[in-house]
């Protein structure tokens, strides 16, 4: 073959290569529909969620419809915002996503999600079965554009050995507790407390413990909320016991420290603050660590922990979009929620409630923290309070300046980025 | 695409296709009437044709330059200029310079900006004084030169999330690093946070350029060792130059033009230095160690803000463009001297 033939041959072979590779197709032969759904159960190395997702929950949901195939697709949660955002701008997002309930907002701001609250006749009814406080996460300029999935909370965990070398027969339950814990542990090689970072998630509770907030109701200003006496009390704390080295620098986002994940079990941490689905992590990782959970400690607000989960949003990429609610109907079943509690989710129907704790006692501790357990700030430019609240409250750990002047600053950072102040 | 092989495929064994980069004389010659009656039964190439084969070569290249480079350079700068929104069916708002001028009273840009700058500063020399050291070393023949060969240029090939992993745990507080010089060097206490200042991080993340970057060099400088002229090097020695002034008379002003496509491409690249931050200390803590590509990054794909992130970009690029011409310059003239 000569030179040019083998170009001309090349050159057609990469176009058809570019050619079939653009062309996936949407219906299976059979003349069904495919719905794809996008979410990130396989978080943390453990696939149980994703197991009882693809082995007992999309077979039970397409045996009831036979005319709709659902493909799961699992990207990792690190990931997962910034694929949406590229497949937003490219419009090939799926038709459902599980959507951490930070997210919402911003992507319902973008105009890519399908307000249900105006799409789905039964709305209400499937609305009015869920927590409200998680509800409320989906709400947007007037409407809902998501039913919630599963939700969790923070709750304190404390490593058992840690408390003993340090003479206490318990966690601690108030702010002063945690104080003498710092005491305590002095000596015996552990830290009384750690935390991963500064952002909402992390410093919330401690804020709203201590009868602080970030911002007033109608979301107007931060100014006057999060730099009050009481939020600045809630931050102090952290900041004391930083200064007496009872909280590692981890905190301050020092990437080269032990995880809370590992230096809980590995008692290197008498406390952290996490969530449920660490206990299926640990299990694999630490099988012989017996973690102790017990409400967050109190302040003068009592104790007051964050609430998180994930709602399930449709797209406006959707095709498919009553098969897709379809299967928004069913995640609201009491099926699909107690196989998810059987894993670690906790359910978002109160009705179910009883049945998860009756299957898990261990959900009895995160059940009662959610009771008071509050939300984060429900706004499009959520991620940027996070990394305002990371940059300006570091200073105060490292104390170049005072906790009220961090937090001074953060809520002026954050009052032009509330919706009640635009 | 589909209409480049059509005009190709006909001609056949076209001998001055043959002939690779320099054909312009030949074909010349070949679209004289006289050289088209010695072809025997093959009619005559057509000067249109002829014309035309150049650009049909140059078309594969310059269209994948104009779709993956020129394109998104454009859309970038465009995007600059507007409060962009990411959905196609939005209405981004025109905001002329404002994002220009947002960046120029952004502290958070300008230390960004001299993370990047330091981190230049304090990557390319050593990349450049180590490579160069290790390539004299290997120019020598003996059996064991490809084997180091190969060792060094193996960190260039390695992935830069692999490699970035590796060195976050290395300078973890419970690392490597910290057991070497604690507990068997004995200088430090062993309890450094090394990622949790921002000189310490910025000094982990530079260590693993120069440690991934010098294999690169070495091999440019390898090749261009290979070209100082024999007869040069023994003048030398017949003149009484010792090793050093060989080194320095002979060996240097040779490879500059080596040197000069080094540096250059050492100070773009540590410019664009992006995936050992985010990996090793995600920009943190409190967004100290944050460099250009980073802040960026953060700004468009967590903020969603891409008019901002773009307008950073193009910064970047004018940055780096600026610097690569002021070398150009510096070195031209160097040589110039050099070679005289």
């Amino acid at each position: 073959m000569t030179r040019s033939r083998i170009i001309a041959v090349a050159l057609m072979a990469a176009a058809a290569l570019t050619v079939t590779g653009c062309s996936a197709t949407d219906t299976p032969s059979d003349g069904a529909v495919t719905i794809t759904f996008w979410g990130s159960y396989g978080n943390g190395g453990n696939s149980t969620q994703q197991d009882a997702l693809n082995d007992v929950l999309i077979p039970a949901f397409e045996a009831e419809h036979p005319d709709i195939h659902v493909e799961y697709v699992d990207i990792p949660y690190d990931s997962l915002l910034q694929k949406l955002t590229t497949s937003a701008a490219g419009d090939e997002l799926p038709d459902l996503v599980r959507a951490d309930l930070g997210w919402v907002p911003q992507f319902a701001e973008l105009g890519v999600l399908v307000p249900l609250s105006q799409e789905m006749e039964d709305f209400d009814e499937l609305a009015e079965a869920t927590y409200p406080g998680v509800l409320a996460t989906n709400f947007y300029e007037g409407e809902y554009y998501g039913l919630p999935l599963d939700t969790n909370t923070r709750v304190m965990v404390s490593n058992q050995a840690a408390l003993d070398a340090a003479g206490l027969s318990a966690p601690p339950a108030t702010f002063d507790e945690l104080r003498a814990l710092a005491d305590a542990v002095k000596g015996t090689g552990a830290y009384a407390f750690a935390e991963n970072k500064l952002q909402a998630w992390n410093i919330m509770p401690w804020i709203w413990s201590a009868g602080g907030d970030i911002a007033d109701s109608d979301l107007t200003t931060s100014t006057g909320y999060l730099d009050s006496d009481e939020s600045v009390a809630g931050v102090q704390l952290l900041v004391d016991l930083y200064e007496e080295d009872a909280i590692p620098n981890l905190i301050v986002g020092n990437e080269g420290a032990t995880a809370t994940s590992d230096g809980l079990p590995g008692g290197q941490y008498a406390t952290i603050l996490d969530g449920p689905w660490m206990r299926g992590v640990w299990s694999g990782q630490y099988p012989d660590f017996d973690p102790v959970y017990s409400t967050i400690p109190a302040g003068d607000g009592g104790s007051v922990s964050v609430v998180g989960g994930e709602d399930i949003v449709l797209t406006q990429s959707s095709a498919n979009r009553d098969a897709a609610m379809e299967f928004i109907r069913f995640t609201q079943s009491e099926l699909f929620q107690i196989e998810m509690v059987k894993t670690g989710q906790m359910t978002v129907i109160p009705a179910f409630a009883g049945q998860q704790n009756e299957i898990e006692p261990f959900y009895a501790t995160f059940a009662s923290q959610l009771e008071t357990a509050k939300n984060r700030l429900a706004i499009p430019d959520a991620a940027k309070v996070d990394a305002i609240l990371q940059e300006e409250l570091v200073p105060a750990f490292e104390g170049t300046i005072s906790v009220k002047q961090a937090l001074a600053n953060a809520a002026a950072a954050i009052d032009p980025l509330l919706p009640g102040a635009k | 695409m589909t209409t480049l092989p059509t005009p190709l495929a006909p001609a056949g064994p076209a001998p001055e296709l043959d002939s690779g980069a320099g054909p312009a004389p030949r074909r010349a010659g070949r679209s004289d009437p006289s050289a088209g009656r010695r072809g025997t039964t093959r009619p005559p190439r057509t000067a249109a044709r002829a014309k035309l084969t150049p650009y049909l070569f140059l078309a594969p290249g310059v269209l994948l330059f104009a779709v993956a480079i020129l394109y998104p350079i454009t859309q970038a700068v465009t995007m600059s200029f507007f409060d962009w929104k990411v959905i196609a069916s939005a209405t981004s708002e025109f905001v002329g310079a404002d994002n220009y001028v947002r960046a120029f009273n952004d502290d958070r840009f300008w230390l960004a900006l001299a993370n990047s700058g330091i981190y230049m500063l304090l990557t390319v020399p050593p990349q450049i004084a180590i490579g160069l050291a290790v390539a004299v070393l290997l120019k020598r023949r003996s059996p064991a030169q490809p084997v180091f060969r190969a060792l060094y240029y193996l960190p260039v090939v390695t992935s830069w999330v692999v490699v970035s992993l590796l060195f976050k745990y290395l300078f973890a507080d419970a690392g490597l690093i910290n057991f070497a010089l604690g507990d068997v060097l004995h200088v430090t206490d062993g309890d450094t946070s090394w990622l949790a200042n921002r000189w310490t991080a910025l000094l982990a993340i530079c260590a693993l350029g120069v440690w991934k970057g010098v294999g690169w060099s070495m091999m440019i400088f390898l090749a261009a060792l290979q070209g100082v002229s024999r007869s040069l090097e023994e003048a030398a020695i017949m003149d009484g130059a010792n090793r050093w002034q060989q080194f320095r008379a002979v060996t240097l002003p040779s490879i500059w033009p080596a040197m000069l496509f080094v540096v250059v491409m050492l100070v773009i690249g540590g410019f664009n230095v992006f995936t050992s931050v985010l990996v090793m200390t995600g920009g943190g803590p409190g967004g100290q160690t944050e460099v250009l590509l980073t802040y960026m990054y953060q700004q468009a794909f967590e903020f969603l803000d891409f008019g901002y992130g773009s307008a950073l970009s193009v910064i970047l690029a004018i940055v780096v463009f600026v610097l690569a011409v002021v070398q150009l310059r510096v070195f031209r003239d160097r040589s110039g001297e050099a070679y005289a």
